[in-house]
């Protein structure tokens, strides 16, 4: 049973400039809704995609399975796993986060669940795609678990995407847990529909000498708050966490990337760029924070964001809260215009300036882009910066 | 036959005039070389012709068969048949060398006779192996991560590829060793045809021994103050700046010689 009343009382999380309480994000009602189609994933690309309810792809490399990789649906691994799913969930995003995490820990009702044991290696790529229907109106509620165990090295390709055009919100909280050694690069593609309202929350902990890195796109066409975190627990612990965003009309995408280097010689860097159209809203809020011992510790971030049209709105607002005086820190922000010099030499080579200021707008992307895991999702943040750029003359 | 013409040209960059009244004529069919002191202003007319908007031309004309080029856009003046390979080219990750090529060439043709991907790539590999540059470096982002010398060969790629009428060519050679000079030279020599002219900008008399030029101009000062064959660039090699400039009877400051006394004076 939902305990609403505490859970009402908990703050909404804090995304700094963006207004979003009269989202109505924490009031949902979690969707039932089943499909038969896989929309995405096929011809054995290993990975799993889950649509509303329904796991309709599901295939790992036979090097995976032997290694004793787990990937499935969270209504079944519960059902297979469920002490082991039970214990994990929550232990990296807080049941009481916030009212938002507090929500959706007790109201989802998919999702997918990812466990890797000790010292495993692939080379393939992990694809977990998760698909919002929205076809009853009603609401999205999802989690993820991603545990990586000790020394592993595995590269994830998450997608979200939504199906379907009612008018619906979602709420999706995805926790990894990195342990001693491992090596993980996280990459996102959120793509998720016009008339999704989305609060996503992820988040990271991170081991001694773990690495792991993010590789966000923002490509929503809704209002979206996203959280993207690294707790960097570890000794020598490490996480880039870098993001890019796009808005388009009259959308607000809310951001905050944080990293907290709680153990000595931590690494976090955050990497922010965001191009803005029309009359949206974009903004970046980067947090970096060193606690009282975390000495030898490294927080640096950038965050840099293009507005292409007048009325749009965008923020770039860097924090570095430290406790501890043995470290290094650094920030840069800016909000600027297309690169002058990257169009001229585009142009000195025939190219129109409409073509080549689509070129300049991807390569001011392209640190992300080019880190995408694999061929096919390059592609598909190439295209969606290029659908996306069509609504640059509205 | 396509004809570049520069008269009595003025530029000035922040405010400050750099060329004081600069004559030129390139045809296709010719090759010229520009040599002069450090900070006269050879890159300015680089960059003034190609239509940096940095360069302001204050008077004076530059034309390209007749048409001037005050009135076309960067990308009309490539169109046009002029291409600059730059000192210092860009780097735009996101962007493959491939594709950007591809671009370059189809923005010359018309909507509905785009160059076939078979055809760009035949184009490509021929050009591309002739350079000594590997299959990898032409799927790379567009010289994101090249080292200096990768970064000129992959500026004399796009030339070949393009295939322009009037190519300058700012400093080539600088920052490449004796081998990457050579086929650097090689890719420009393979252009020379009654259909190609280059104006080539260059600090040292080595590279005009890989491409013998029809004309030597020396620039000081912001104009041309001696044009010859190629025996004056072997001249200048010997004799130095300073000694033309005396010869010559000019009243001008080279740039070096001002460093050198700031420095004492520092």
């Amino acid at each position: 049973m939902v305990d609403n009343i505490a859970i009402a009382s908990l703050p909404l999380p804090e995304f700094a400039k963006v207004r979003y309480s009269g989202w109505q994000l924490d009031e949902l009602t979690p969707a039932t809704e089943n499909t038969k189609t896989t929309y995405f994933l096929k011809n054995t690309i290993s990975g799993i995609e889950v649509s509303g309810q329904s796991t309709t792809y599901q295939h790992l490399s036979e090097n995976m399975i032997a290694q004793g990789v787990i990937v499935m649906g969270m209504k079944q691994a519960q059902m297979v796993y469920g002490p082991l799913v039970n214990k994990l969930i929550g232990s990296v995003i807080s049941k009481r986060a916030d009212r938002l995490s507090a929500q959706n820990y007790e109201q989802f009702n998919t999702g997918i669940f990812v466990y890797i044991p000790d010292q495993v290696k692939f080379d393939d790529v992990l694809h977990l795609t998760l698909n919002h229907l929205a076809m009853s109106g009603q609401d999205f509620v999802a989690r993820i678990f991603v545990c990586v165990g000790a020394h592993a090295k595995v590269t994830i390709l998450q997608e979200m995407h939504t199906i379907g055009s009612e008018k619906t919100k979602a709420s999706v909280v995805i926790e990894v847990l990195a342990k001693v050694g491992a090596q993980v690069t996280y990459a996102n593609i959120d793509s998720l529909g016009e008339q999704t309202t989305a609060f996503i929350n992820r988040e990271v902990l991170v081991k001694d000498h773990a690495t792991v890195d993010w590789q966000n796109a923002e490509f929503n066409d809704g209002n979206v708050v996203m959280r993207v975190a690294s707790q960097l627990n570890g000794e020598g612990a490490t996480s880039h966490a870098n993001v890019i965003g796009l808005t388009i009309k009259k959308q607000t995408q809310g951001l905050v990337t944080t990293v907290l280097n709680k153990g000595r010689h931590t690494v976090g860097h955050i990497f922010q760029r965001g191009v803005i159209l029309n009359r949206s809203t974009l903004v970046f809020n980067g947090i970096g924070q060193i606690i009282k011992g975390a000495k030898g510790s490294d927080a640096q971030q950038e965050s840099r964001v293009l507005m292409l049209s007048r009325r749009a709105r965008g923020d770039a607002n860097p924090l570095l809260l430290i406790d501890e005086n043995d470290v290094t820190a650094g920030h840069a922000a800016s909000v600027g215009r297309v690169d002058d010099e990257q169009m001229y030499y585009l142009m000195s080579r025939g190219i129109s300036e409409r073509v080549a200021r689509k070129l300049v707008i991807r390569g001011f992307m392209g640190e992300v882009l080019m880190k995408m895991p694999t061929r096919a999702a390059q592609q598909k943040v190439m295209s969606e910066i290029e659908r996306k750029l069509q609504y640059e003359d509205d | 036959m396509t004809t570049l013409k520069v008269e009595n040209l003025h530029v000035s960059v922040a405010g400050k005039e750099i060329l004081k009244g600069l004559d030129l004529i390139v045809n296709t069919g010719e090759i010229h070389a520009i040599m002069g002191p450090n900070g006269t202003g050879k890159s300015t007319l680089s960059q003034t012709i190609m239509g940096h908007p940095a360069y302001q031309v204050t008077q004076g004309n530059i034309y390209i068969d007749g048409q001037n080029l005050a009135e076309m856009s960067v990308d009309a003046r490539a169109r046009a048949g002029l291409f600059l390979a730059m000192q210092y080219p860009s780097e735009i990750q996101g962007v493959t060398n491939t594709e950007f090529m591809r671009a370059a060439i189809n923005a010359r043709r018309p909507e509905d006779d785009q160059i076939s991907v078979m055809s760009f790539i035949e184009k490509l590999d021929e050009k591309r192996e002739f350079l000594a540059m590997t299959e990898e470096m032409a799927e790379r982002y567009l010289n994101e991560g090249f080292s200096g010398g990768e970064k000129k060969r992959n500026e004399i790629l796009q030339m070949m590829m393009i295939q322009p009428q009037i190519a300058i060519l700012d400093e080539i050679d600088s920052g490449l060793d004796i081998d990457a000079l050579k086929v650097v030279s090689r890719g420009v020599n393979s252009m020379r045809s009654n259909e190609f002219g280059a104006l080539m900008i260059t600090h040292y008399q080595r590279l005009l021994d890989y491409i013998v030029p029809d004309f030597v101009h020396v620039m000081m000062d912001g104009k041309i103050v001696k044009t010859g064959d190629a025996n004056l660039a072997k001249k200048l090699e010997a004799e130095g700046y300073a000694g033309l400039r005396d010869e010559l009877g000019l009243d001008v400051h080279l740039t070096d010689e001002e460093t050198n006394s700031y420095f004492v004076e520092d």
